[in-house]
């Protein structure tokens, strides 16, 4: 299954960015997935439990969103929710139709701790 | 007393941007080299290697054609083609799905010349592959007449995300209840605009159409001063 191999890629980009900002400890990774993103939230929620452990984020919890797949129609204009991956305007059954949401895989946010020992040396240092 | 600060950093991105953005680079770099890339999906077993031998021999010295087959193990595909084009075995000893760093390095391994097409075989798998850019110009899914006529809606990312379906095995037609009218039509409800061509490379059925709808795309996407 390939959310192995891009949740991978998630760890390594959310470690990176964890270090950018100064941040010491990941404590929560939230992602936003939709259902023509390719992923499967629970495969994805498998595979980060997997190799989570042994990266540099090993506290951390995944949280997923997910979206609707949504399309708007080139014909008539109508915004709509795609359902049975049927591309057909709900309005006007045009079948040319763009979707707006719901191919998506994202990093959304991440929380991070900072060192407390580093807080408490500045108070005691006062 | 433990004091930590904990805060929110917002991100908000593509978690295959780095990987798209490669594709990207390298498609365009190809694009200028003059060479139309296409990467070829479908089950295991839809005749994928088969229609590459047949577009081969159908266009024999006419354009400069290269292709790098994708599997999870053996050579066996490559062997089938070497005779015919020049040749790179991807063997991903497990994965799934071909991924971008492999095409480069295939293509590092290629004779040093700029052919007009290039043909990415990939692993035979309809779920996977669809979520993976590997750089080209046009995808297109195989479905064979012994697969069954309602398979598109099974896989809309695929179908959604190809430019053409083949349908192949049509000397089959006769023996299978396969509609191609219906796997047209359904393939069609997943994406409109989506090309139908059936073909047959045992027969040859089809292999012209098949090539010519190629050159079209070439012509279409290739700036003209690549052009014979």
């Amino acid at each position: 299954m390939h959310e192995v191999s891009l949740v991978r890629s998630l760890i390594q980009q959310v470690e990176t960015i964890a270090t950018d900002n100064g941040g010491s400890k990941v404590t929560e990774v939230r992602v936003l997935i939709g259902p023509l993103s390719g992923v499967e939230p629970m495969l994805v929620r498998s595979a980060f439990d997997q190799l989570a452990p042994t990266s540099q984020i090993a506290d951390a919890k995944l949280r997923i969103d997910c979206t609707e797949l949504e399309a708007i129609c080139r014909d008539c204009g109508e915004s709509f929710i795609v359902k049975s991956y049927r591309f057909q305007c709900s309005g006007c059954q045009s079948p040319s139709v763009r979707i707006t949401s719901g191919d998506e895989f994202r990093l959304v946010s991440l929380v991070v701790e900072d060192d407390p020992k580093a807080c408490l040396n500045k108070v005691s240092t006062k | 007393m433990n004091v930590s600060n904990s805060r929110t950093i917002a991100v908000d991105r593509d978690i295959q941007l780095d990987r798209k953005r490669e594709a990207a680079e390298l498609r365009n770099s190809l694009t200028a080299r003059g060479t139309l890339v296409v990467n070829l999906v479908s089950s295991p077993g839809s005749g994928k290697t088969s229609l590459l031998e047949a577009t081969a021999r159908h266009w024999k010295q006419k354009w400069r054609m290269a292709v790098l087959v994708g599997d999870i193990a053996t050579e066996r595909d490559a062997e089938r083609l070497e005779p015919l084009v020049p040749v790179k075995q991807l063997t991903t000893g497990g994965a799934c799905h071909l991924e971008i760093g492999l095409v480069k390095r295939g293509l590092d391994a290629l004779p040093r010349e700029d052919f007009e097409f290039l043909f990415i075989e990939n692993i035979g798998n309809l779920v996977c592959p669809a979520s993976h850019d590997l750089a080209e110009h046009r995808r297109v899914v195989l479905i064979s007449t012994t697969e069954g006529d309602d398979k598109p809606a099974k896989y809309p990312k695929m179908f959604r995300t190809s430019d053409a379906m083949l349908i192949t095995k049509t000397d089959l037609l006769p023996h299978v209840p396969f509609s191609t009218d219906a796997v047209i039509a359904d393939a069609k409800l997943v994406h409109d605009e989506i090309t139908a061509l059936p073909v047959c490379s045992l027969t040859g059925e089809g292999i012209d159409q098949w090539c010519r709808w190629l050159e079209q795309q070439r012509a279409a996407i290739i700036p003209s001063e690549s052009h014979r």
